[in-house]
């Protein structure tokens, strides 16, 4: 193999993830370079092939929904009904030629369907299990559900986020879902470590409620200090001021400022043209300040209305204040920044058509990863896998086809 | 020792921000000998963020700190002055990673740039970690927590749609750049396996929550639309949200397989069937009149009891834990999540267990270290330096 290749060339993904945890983190392995099968089945496709808002009408929607789409990339795609004899053997199979398998099923259905660890082991001595359970495979709660906005709920990040006049607030997206995802990519590659070095694969648990546990793992240390959790307070940070989003020129467009230090502040005052703010007792110091920084809004405000939020950012960090626009999603993908980084590759697929999404986020210098593949349709791949990897005859394949085990459109009806 | 798969393994850390100490600590954990560099006397800014036993600042007792460190080894190098950074680079050679949250301007400055740390170890993976990166127009912006999270996406979308976005509580924007920057270093330690070269590796913030937006930006680069980008508040439609309960709140997220249970559990059965809720489509369009049986079941439960009710009917319903939840919960203590650690300073303090379970070579979580506990033991005991020349270099502030 060239040395140069992608950090995961050669490294096979049986990929048995839906929704948006498991497929975000095979998302980062296939970048890498890893070959990510993604089985799926008639009457068990992944949901975001149904999130599309294309209407129902469209023909061939399933191949069409972006969010699909972005997650899936530089993915193959195969179809198993793995509730059949004849699929589980199939799986089986894949199996004992991957390096990785990974679910995200709730936590009794790998081993309802007898593909628990051991099983897989049995064909692969040196398999890599990864599992990516919401509550974990045992405890009294792990036969309960959750997603991605459950998780952050669960987890304790949901209870300090929030107004400071208000109660616990969600985040704009199901937070838990790309941590446990980036999470389970992290630990399939740590295992590769282990068992490059050692000829030994294991089982891996990723539990999405405690992997994100960490993400307040300081308030959990604080807790057994005896300090109550923090009760939420919008922007606020509870030492730096003024710290905040300000409102600039034009809709719903803000620029967030963070102020620690006297002579930051000192130089925000000179940039809004109020200088003597800085000599002001209220704000002297970090102490008043905080205390005071409702007093800022306004004039602070009165300033950053007069300018576009990137102008707002621009004026303070060269005034060496930590500033940035709260960037909408259309300015991220007009984002000039981002443009002169390379940041959003152009797609082009069969059926989707052709547009823009974020290239790899870890980049390496001397293998650099790319959009290689568009989001796989539905059983794309099945040849591939079947005949090219099992080497099963056509004919072989057409009788697994008129049995149902492997599918070339899914069931329409699941997800409605 | 500890057992985790990166047993063997060095990395040093130079970083100041949450993000590149989390990334450390995740290396830590998973068993390498993780070298953080402090500059003498003040340490990293976390260990003056607290919160704090009592109340009372100690730069060992800081919550922050604590956290993000387990498992390291403390050296105070002033890094910034000519001397030091050459004992950064030395210390390089020793590192299978380095981990560097500087901006350019700062790496040009310091002459610790991913070139020079490369010059010093061929076979290192250098890992940096910043808010923009290392190229573009905001490559040398300065930044914080609340600033990554505005310029990466997350912030726009959440809060209320008539209000001011809102931050997501603690350090956000910074955990998911430190656990983005934990896997590629581990990608480029795997790719080294191979290649017995090492090589640049680069994350940026506000990248890892652009590429993390869910449906709405994949649905805007695809359809043009902007119907998904704006902010949704707390109810983010009818079927997911957080409502209050009797004594606080849960949360709701129900995906189409999942209506059946989730009105069990309300004990709304009739709703099952009902022709304006028997498909998403419908249910969304029949959105008030779900959001009204939502509310007014959620006031009718404890968290607790919500819990229970969720377990028993398969819905997906949860409770919005505080932190003191968390340290009680039963689930989580029958699966020994949480890690009472020993700290010389602070005593004894309690730990979120590792973000992950590896059967054979499980995580550690070991205490952090005091400001500049290893520093003779690494000056002498890896670059080889005497006691005297040691001395000299404290005398002149360097360590």
């Amino acid at each position: 193999m060239n040395p140069y290749s992608l950090p995961l060339a050669g490294v096979r993904v049986l990929d048995l993830t839906m929704v948006w945890a498991g497929p975000y983190g095979t998302r980062l392995l296939a970048d890498l370079g890893a070959e990510v099968i993604k089985v799926e089945a008639a009457r068990s496709w992944d949901m975001l092939r149904s999130v599309h808002l294309l209407g129902g009408e469209t023909e061939r929607w399933y191949d069409k929904a972006a969010f699909f789409h972005h997650n899936n990339r530089n993915k193959y795609a195969c179809t198993i009904d793995l509730n059949t004899p004849q699929g589980k053997e199939l799986a089986l199979r894949l199996v004992s030629m991957s390096d990785i398998v990974i679910e995200n099923y709730r936590a009794d259905v790998l081993e309802n369907l007898d593909l628990g660890y051991d099983a897989l082991r049995a064909v692969k001595p040196d398999v890599i299990l990864v599992s990516m359970p919401s509550h974990g495979k045992d405890g009294p709660q792990s036969h309960h559900l959750a997603y991605g906005s459950n998780v952050e709920q669960l987890a304790g990040v949901a209870a300090i986020t929030g107004y400071a006049d208000r109660g616990p607030h969600k985040s704009g997206i199901s937070y838990g879902d790309p941590v446990a995802g980036a999470t389970a990519a992290a630990m399939v590659i740590a295992a590769l470590i282990h068992r490059r070095l050692t000829g030994q694969g294991q089982y891996v648990e990723v539990a999405q409620w405690e992997a994100l546990i960490s993400h307040v793992g300081e308030y959990i240390v604080a807790a057994s200090m005896g300090h109550p959790g923090p009760a939420p307070s919008g922007n606020r940070h509870p030492s730096m001021a003024p710290h905040g989003v300000y409102p600039c020129e034009g809709d719903d467009a803000w620029v967030a400022i963070a102020v620690g230090t006297d002579a930051e502040f000192a130089a925000l005052c000179g940039v809004i043209g109020w200088p003597d703010l800085a000599r002001d007792e209220r704000f002297a110091d970090v102490v008043s300040r905080h205390r005071n920084q409702g007093e800022l809004l306004d004039p602070i405000s009165a300033w950053t209305r007069q300018r576009s939020h990137e102008q707002a950012a621009s004026e303070l960090q060269a005034a060496g204040i930590a500033a940035a626009p709260v960037l909408s999603i259309p300015q991220l993908m007009a984002n000039e920044h981002l443009n002169q980084r390379g940041f959003w590759e152009t797609v082009v697929h069969a059926v989707a058509g052709i547009w823009r999404m974020e290239g790899p986020l870890w980049r390496f210098e001397k293998t650099p990863a790319s959009v290689r593949l568009p989001a796989p349709n539905f059983g794309e791949h099945n040849d591939y896998v079947f005949k090219g990897l099992l080497g099963l005859s056509g004919a072989e394949v057409e009788d697994l086809r008129a049995s149902g085990v492997i599918a070339d459109a899914p069931d329409l009806t699941l997800h409605a | 020792m500890a057992d985790g798969p990166l047993n063997g393994y060095s990395a040093l850390e130079l970083c100041t921000s949450p993000g590149g100490a989390y990334c450390g600590k995740l290396l830590a954990m998973f068993g390498a000998d993780v070298v953080k560099i402090e500059l003498p006397g003040v340490g990293d800014p976390a260990r003056g963020a607290g919160p704090f036993p009592e109340g009372l600042p100690d730069r060992e007792k800081s919550a922050l700190f604590l956290h993000l460190n387990t498992g390291k080894r403390s050296v105070t190098v002033d890094w910034r002055a000519r001397t030091g950074a050459r004992l950064a680079l030395a210390l390089a050679e020793y590192s299978d990673a380095v981990v560097c949250d500087l901006t350019p301007a700062e790496e040009q400055a310091t002459g610790l740039t991913p070139e020079t740390f490369a010059r010093a170890n061929p076979r290192a993976t250098v890992t940096s970690l910043t808010a923009f990166g290392r190229s573009g127009p905001w490559k040398d912006w300065r930044w914080t927590n609340m600033t990554s999270f505005a310029a990466g996406g997350q912030h726009y979308l959440t809060g209320d749609p008539d209000r001011e976005p809102l931050a997501s509580g603690g350090l956000q924007a910074e955990y998911q750049a430190g656990l983005h920057a934990f896997g590629a270093t581990l990608a480029g330690l795997y790719w080294t396996m191979r290649s017995e070269v090492g090589q640049g590796v680069e994350v940026a913030a506000m990248e890892a929550q652009a590429g993390t937006l869910e449906v709405a930006l994949p649905d805007y680069a695809y359809r043009g639309a902007d119907g998904l980008t704006k902010r949704r508040g707390n109810q983010q439609s009818a079927l997911i949200g957080v409502y209050p309960a009797k004594d606080g709140h849960i949360g709701i997220h129900c995906m189409p397989k999942n209506w059946p249970q989730l009105m069990k559990a309300m004990d709304s059965e009739w709703m099952i069937d009902d022709e304006r809720f028997r498909d998403t489509r419908a249910r969304l369009q029949h959105g008030d009149e779900i959001l009204a049986r939502f509310f007014a079941w959620s006031a009718t439960v404890t968290k607790r009891e919500a819990t229970r009710i969720a377990g028993e009917t398969r819905a997906p319903i949860s409770p919005v834990n505080s932190i003191e939840d968390l340290l009680a919960d039963d689930h989580l203590r029958a699966r020994a999540f949480f890690r009472d650690v020993e700290h010389p300073a602070a005593g004894r303090v309690t730990h979120p267990g590792p973000p992950a379970r590896m059967s054979l070579t499980p995580a550690s979580v070991a205490p952090a270290p005091l400001l500049g506990q290893h520093t003779v033991e690494v000056l002498s005991g890896t670059l080889g330096l005497s006691h005297a020349e040691i001395t000299l270099l404290r005398q002149q502030g360097i360590v």
